[in-house]
């Protein structure tokens, strides 16, 4: 029997940064599950049969009751989850970059009422590119400009063919663009890895850095810019002579790019490589255009750095305690608050940090009570003792994302959520109302 | 002298912010009005008298002196803004200790955690343990750091000790900072401080470094590679007129800063020493 099928074309793929918007999703009606996706990766069409019914999936509300979880009414479970929230002095609230924007305003708001601890992933993914751009600024452009300009273009420090699949396909490598017609060909591609990565395999030039020496060999680039001839023959692994040849390549294209991912935030010096890395472009804009761009994660994660900075002035690690929001990473971010054992509470929203955290900071956390927003067993949701399940944010409702580029995204609904699942927003407006009911407000 | 002695009473879960313990809040107040002042604990706002036995005497601010004791490791920005006065901690001490502060001497007999004297504009700050990261360094985002005063940690400073020091010889303003041996990325984006490190510093000393003195009399894992060797020197003359003895290579950097501070003639070569960042390793 041939099932009713309805096709949902471009769709916008709510796994990472790149939020590639030409999906097309078929989903069968009667079962209310998808069967094919089209256009996708591997990684992003997998969310979306990750979506059907399965074992993996929750679809009602539970609560831990003597070790194991129980089945409760919406009801019950969010007075659960507020009178933790409520009863805690310091509760954290983690997450939020893999839903949608609206869900995390609301989020902002729960934070503000609780005197919470608010923080997104980019605490432990980009946050170091953030507090680079607060130092030196960032000359940056949308994704589109790459495309149709670029004629140099430099992964540093990450892996686009298997973190950002569509990414070399779409706007940096092998794409046509208006003045890059001959695409692939059109483009000298440089990659600058400890590794040699796969995205190194396909470069013009590979340029091999010893791990975590990054900031030395943007430090010998910037001087050799400035034509300072260097004291020593070899910097971080690469011969000096090499990086004079790679020095001369930045400076004579017509515009070049910088993407950068992991290797550069989260190696050593951190937020100091990407300083590095922010004031190289600038000074590369003496000779010709360049600009740069992080590579982001999770597809939502530069909009939770949106709506936190235009809602509280900052874009992560926030402090609510006082009543008003302050910001200082390393003091408010949570992998630290969580090494100190600081908290006593935790709302998890659309995250998995005890899959990511140090494993110290994952003790503490389980120490406290744990509420989890989330459709998966994941490390954490097993743990927590209160889930409340979400219909998935651009597969099961409608939002609006970020791209890595912070361009607005609106995502599309392709089927309906399971069971009792309500989407993050109204869990969390729900959960808003019934916390200032609580308190008095 | 009038002395103020507060000990904490008791154990407390999360960390306090005491801002209010500072001469300039307790200068011309009654020990009840003292008492009463704020601190936050997690999300809660409650009194100074609530955790602390305060005893002695309130006075004149800059006759006054603060003495703190019990475990204070967990109690942050401890003479937050001060201007004058002197706070004595006997014991390990918070985040912030002493940030912003103008004037007054703050002295911690034991350990500092991060932020250490974060963006110190004037007075003295002494520790006798080691201190955490960013000792002296300017708050995320601000293009001015540690601006005035003398920071001395006998033990290690942690790292990014001193970013955005900003300091003046025409503006008398001589922002120093004396440590045991520093972490890595010391004076990141110096634009005219004193570092002076008795022991060894790790990588990317003087980072960015437009203007500005450190002086390592042991050894820098490494040097970055847009630092150049001028040659040894037998004295060095620091910003503040002070002289230093010994022997010692220079460097002149950072030259990947362009600004017209990093000084390469094009035609001869030569490194022009009087405007750029200097730094000196023993040799």
């Amino acid at each position: 029997m041939v099932e009713k099928i309805n096709t949902t074309t471009d769709v916008v793929c709510p796994f990472c940064g790149t939020l590639c918007d030409d999906l097309e999703v078929d989903v069968d009606i009667k079962n209310n599950i998808v069967v094919e996706v089209r256009n996708g990766c591997q990684i992003g069409s997998k969310k979306y049969f990750a979506s059907n019914p399965s074992d993996h999936r929750y679809e009602k509300p539970l609560i831990k009751d003597n070790g194991s979880f129980k089945e409760v009414s919406w009801e019950e479970a969010l007075n659960k989850a507020a009178d933790i929230l409520v009863g805690a002095k310091r509760p954290l609230l983690y997450g939020f970059s893999s839903t949608e924007c609206e869900a995390q305003g609301k989020g902002v708001e729960l934070a503000e009422v609780l005197g919470a601890v608010l923080d997104n992933t980019a605490s432990v993914c980009h946050g170091p590119s953030l507090l680079a751009i607060q130092d030196v600024g960032a000359p940056t452009s949308t994704l589109g400009e790459y495309k149709n300009r670029a004629d140099l273009v430099v992964f540093w420090g990450c892996n686009p063919v298997h973190a950002h699949p569509r990414h070399l396909g779409r706007y940096s490598e092998f794409v046509r663009g208006y003045f890059r017609k001959d695409g692939r060909n059109d483009r000298y591609i440089i990659v600058v890895d400890p590794r040699n990565t796969h995205t190194a395999q396909i470069a013009d030039l590979f340029v091999q850095v010893n791990p975590s020496e990054d900031y030395e060999l943007l430090n010998a680039i910037r001087a050799i810019l400035r034509g300072t001839e260097l004291d020593e023959k070899e910097v971080s692994g690469v011969q000096t002579e090499k990086i004079i040849e790679l020095v001369n390549k930045l400076k004579s294209c017509n515009f070049g790019v910088i993407f950068f991912g992991m290797g550069l935030t989260q190696t050593l010096a951190h937020h100091r490589n990407v300083d590095a890395a922010i004031c190289l472009v600038r000074e590369l804009n003496d000779y010709t255009k360049f600009l740069l761009t992080p590579m982001r994660g999770h597809y939502n994660v530069a909009g939770a750095n949106q709506v936190f900075t235009w809602q509280t002035g900052y874009s992560y690690s926030i402090d609510f305690s006082k009543g008003y929001p302050r910001y200082n990473p390393g003091e408010f971010s949570s992998v630290d608050v969580l090494m100190r054992n600081e908290i006593d509470a935790s709302l998890i929203v659309a995250s998995d940090p005890a899959s990511n955290f140090p494993a110290a900071a994952v003790k503490n956390m389980f120490k406290h009570p744990l509420i989890s927003i989330e459709p998966h067993h994941t490390p954490t949701s097993v743990n927590a003792d209160v889930i409340l399940p979400p219909a998935i944010a651009g597969i099961e409702c409608e939002g609006t994302a970020y791209r890595m580029d912070s361009v607005p995204i609106r995502l599309r609904k392709v089927k309906d959520a399971p069971g009792e699942c309500l989407t993050d927003k109204e869990i969390l407006e729900r959960l808003v109302e019934i916390v200032k009911k609580k308190k008095g407000e | 002298m009038t002395e103020i002695k507060l000990k904490l009473k008791k154990e407390h879960e999360f960390p306090l912010e005491a801002d209010h313990i500072s001469p300039d809040q307790f200068a011309g107040k009654t020990l009840a009005e003292i008492k009463k002042l704020p601190v936050y604990h997690g999300n809660e706002e409650k009194t100074i008298g609530d955790f602390f036995d305060v005893s002695g005497k309130s006075g004149e601010i800059t006759d006054l002196k603060i003495i703190l004791e019990g475990n204070i490791s967990n109690v942050k920005r401890i003479g937050e803004k001060m201007s004058a006065g002197e706070i004595i901690v006997n014991d390990d001490v918070g985040m912030h200790v002493g940030n912003l502060m103008t004037g007054g001497k703050i002295t911690v007999n034991g350990n500092a955690d991060d932020w250490a004297g974060a963006m110190l504009n004037g007075g003295e700050l002494e520790i006798t343990g080691d201190a955490g990261h960013y000792v002296g360094a300017a708050y995320r985002g601000f293009w001015k750091g540690m601006q005035n005063g003398v920071i001395k940690v006998h033990g290690k400073v942690g790292n990014e000790a001193l970013t955005w020091v900003t300091g003046s010889k025409p503006g008398n303003r001589f922002p120093t900072l004396i440590c045991g041996s520093a972490g890595s990325f010391l004076g990141i984006h110096g634009h005219g401080g004193t570092i002076i490190v008795n022991g060894d510093c790790d990588r990317c000393a003087g980072a960015d470094q437009i203007r500005g003195t450190i002086v390592v009399k042991g050894k820098v894992s490494r040097i970055l590679p847009s630092y150049k060797k001028i040659g040894e020197v037998k004295e060095i003359e620091l910003m503040n007129g002070e002289k230093i003895t010994g022997k010692f290579t220079e460097y002149s950097g950072d030259h990947s800063v362009e600004k017209n501070h990093s000084k390469i003639d094009k035609k001869t070569g030569e490194v022009s020493n009087s405007s750029n960042g200097r730094l000196f390793v023993a040799a």
